[in-house]
């Protein structure tokens, strides 16, 4: 009885997150795929309609154009993140690895800080600094060569591009913390052995370095990717629920928020069946991709 | 200890006993909206009729405009929808109305005796049945600053020619002709195209002859209105394509742009802002001597079925509806105007400024409202892409025409 009770004590101590998780995360994800098989007026989804809904995004031109094109702004929004933010994440930890003292903290709060805002401060802050009336970037822009001074945020070519940076600029912080934490956890003794065999910065780098953050990089790339397919507030704030210009900034989290939260402006009724079709795509884009990213970055090891 | 005990024990029952008894003398409404601005001016009308109505108290409760619609529907869905509440007009309306979660109010005799069959009409569903007591109207037009058209010496135009030919010399001048832009789409399709496109499809007769088959969506007049919305291109702020519709408010209240398409709704914004200059309202210019004006009804207010309290709700509508109520709304809201057959006299000079327009000129709604909403692609969502891929040159005039056109054909019958 003793040993039964030590046996399964584990259990109860283990009930509660199981509860929780069971409650708000196994059941909302189970069933937004179970309405995703269904339709109805409003949110009473009372018709099953098996994978037709899968099908109207996929297949249904009025409905499929959109779909794929915030599929494809995804990936761009996803890929500036990857080339840009992680990127510089990696260069500015191997910076501040170098600096030490009082400096070396300023500069990583000064890296660390735009995190800490709000994405709808980020948002409007940015809006406002790029406003074609108004915005200091403009001016600026405008006397190094009126040709600069373009309304970045209007124009459907360089909209998402533009959008991708400042969010990059905001969230840069984090893979760079990451990644210094793992720098400064590479023993000493391997800088030292290189510094005697006189190798350069640059083969310091290339081949002690990157080779041991590798599966931090994976880490960072899960992170990137997880944060990128579910994004919505930074192109709600700073181009509006129909991802405007002419959806050249729609991503996935706001044609999910339009097509199944809130509805087409003016009418505003949301088609709860396809959003919550357009969820479990997402859901499980998200389970193919981590699980991609973790066989590759596992095989390095 | 025990003492204190039973003392606590004694108020708390004292408490329980008296509020259980106040409420049930005390009926409290609650009253759904989407005018989250109007919350303040909005209590005060219902202030003035608890006055009157002590044993009823209304509490109004809006949500903020772009989730109404939905947050509403789930609300009545899940059965905690509140007692009375701002009904859209046509379609979206009628559709909440067929689903049940709307009284029907034919065989309420306030109805008739205030409201004539026309106002009615925005909220009477398919089988004629009225489904919300229409409530308040906005109007249409070009808000001026009268301080640039006197230094320029410019009149007010009345034709779309004269308006280009004002526009170009207000930019010669060195200001902005028009505020509007672009990064809030909705400012283009709603204060501006539905604006000025019953002077160009000859108001509301013209509209019905596209809905009987008689025009196509892609006539000269059509093509006319695209044209125009072209026109407009060189007159609005630079870098129009990322200016939303707070910014061009904020270029129009700052007096750095002459003029700016608009609603009767941004009345008491205007009047809050601006002091420097005198400013006011013109008719939208017309391509012929013909002008109308978009007259639009906005909000009218339905009852909930499930509520428990229909009586009441019925009284505080018909004092609304009423002279005392109608005033005091058309007092606190400028700009929004009772839809009465005997409306109220409004003591707000911009108000009687918008409401002078209508002498003289037809009126009719936004031109998408009564029956282009309910399909996909809805006539609204057709104009808005077609107007935004004009004036950032993606299409002609003809092009944007034709794919109004042939956007309508996938599910709209006269389109067909």
């Amino acid at each position: 009885m003793k040993l039964l009770q030590r046996q399964s004590s584990w259990f109860f101590y283990f009930l509660p997150a199981l509860i929780i998780y069971i409650v708000f995360t196994i059941f909302p994800i189970a069933n937004s795929l179970r309405m995703s098989f269904f339709q109805g007026s409003g949110f009473n989804l009372d018709t099953f309609v098996g994978f037709e809904n899968y099908r109207r995004l996929f297949f249904d031109p009025l409905i499929s154009e959109n779909f794929w094109n915030a599929f494809g702004n995804t990936w761009v929004f996803f890929l500036v993140h990857m080339l840009v933010q992680n990127t510089l994440g990696i260069l500015f930890a191997n910076l501040l690895l170098a600096q030490t003292g009082k400096w070396g903290s300023f500069y990583r709060t000064m890296i660390f800080l735009p995190s800490t805002l709000a994405i709808l401060v980020t948002g409007f802050l940015w809006k406002l600094l790029l406003n074609p009336q108004w915005g200091v970037i403009t001016m600026i822009a405008a006397a190094i060569h009126p040709e600069l001074a373009q309304p970045w945020l209007g124009n459907s070519e360089s909209a998402l591009i533009t959008i991708s940076l400042i969010s990059s600029w905001q969230w840069v912080g984090i893979p760079t913390m990451i990644f210094l934490a793992s720098l400064q956890s590479i023993p000493n003794d391997l800088f030292e052995a290189a510094a005697i065999d006189g190798v350069t910065w640059w083969q310091v780098f290339w081949y002690i370095k990157l080779p041991l953050v590798r599966p931090i990089i994976g880490v960072v790339a899960i992170l990137t990717f997880t944060g990128n397919f579910n994004a919505f507030d930074i192109v709600f704030a700073m181009a509006g629920i129909n991802g405007g210009p002419v959806y050249s900034t729609d991503i996935l989290g706001t044609y999910f928020y339009r097509i199944g939260i809130a509805g087409e402006h003016p009418v505003g009724i949301p088609n709860v069946g396809l959003g919550a079709t357009v969820a479990s795509l997402v859901f499980l884009f998200l389970f193919l991709g981590v699980m991609l990213i973790r066989v590759f970055t596992r095989e390095r090891n | 200890m025990s003492r204190i005990l039973q003392i606590t024990l004694v108020v708390l029952a004292l408490f329980f006993f008296l509020s259980a008894g106040g409420q049930e003398e005390k009926v409290t409404l609650e009253m759904g909206s989407w005018r989250t601005d109007d919350t303040e001016k909005m209590n005060e009308v219902i202030a003035l009729f608890e006055a009157e109505y002590p044993e009823i108290s209304v509490s109004f409760e809006p949500t903020n405009p772009p989730d109404y619609n939905a947050s509403l529907r789930l609300r009545l869905e899940s059965g905690t929808g509140p007692d009375i509440f701002y009904a859209r007009s046509y379609a979206t309306g009628v559709q909440l109305y067929e689903d049940g979660f709307m009284l029907a109010l034919n065989d309420w005799d306030v109805l008739d005796q205030t409201y004539a069959d026309g106002a009615q009409g925005p909220w009477t569903s398919g089988d004629g049945s009225v489904f919300a007591m229409p409530f308040l109207a906005v109007s249409h037009g070009v808000y001026y600053n009268q301080d640039i058209f006197e230094e320029l010496n410019l009149s007010i135009p009345t034709t779309w020619d004269e308006f280009i030919s004002v526009a170009q010399t207000i930019k010669d001048a060195g200001y902005i002709p028009v505020a509007n832009a672009l990064a809030d789409q909705w400012d283009i399709t709603e204060v501006v195209f539905m604006n000025i496109a019953p002077n160009f499809i000859g108001g509301q007769e013209g509209r019905e002859a596209y809905d009987n088959s008689e025009r196509t969506f892609n006539d000269e007049y059509v093509v006319s209105l695209f044209e125009a919305i072209d026109s407009l291109q060189p007159f609005l702020p630079n870098g129009y394509e990322a200016i939303g519709y707070n910014d061009s408010k904020a270029l129009f209240q700052l007096g750095d742009a002459a003029m700016m398409f608009d609603g009767s709704w941004t009345i008491k914004e205007h009047e809050d802002a601006i002091d420097a200059f005198k400013w006011g309202i013109f008719a939208p210019p017309s391509p012929t001597d013909e002008q109308y004006i978009t007259f639009h009804p906005d909000n009218g207010i339905a009852i909930n079925p499930a509520t428990d309290h229909p009586q009441e709700a019925k009284l505080f509508l018909e004092w609304l509806a009423g002279d005392a109520g109608s005033k005091a709304v058309a007092d606190q809201l400028p700009g929004f105007f009772p839809m009465k057959s005997n409306p109220p006299v409004l003591n707000n000079a911009y108000s009687n400024e918008f409401l002078g327009l209508n002498k003289g000129r037809g009126l009719d709604v936004r031109w998408t409202w009564p029956s282009m909403m309910e399909g996909n692609p809805s006539g609204y969502q057709l104009i808005q892409e077609a107007s935004v891929a004009v004036l950032t040159d993606r299409a002609t005039p003809t092009e944007a025409a034709n794919s109004f056109q042939d956007g309508l054909a996938l599910w709209y019958a006269p389109a067909q």
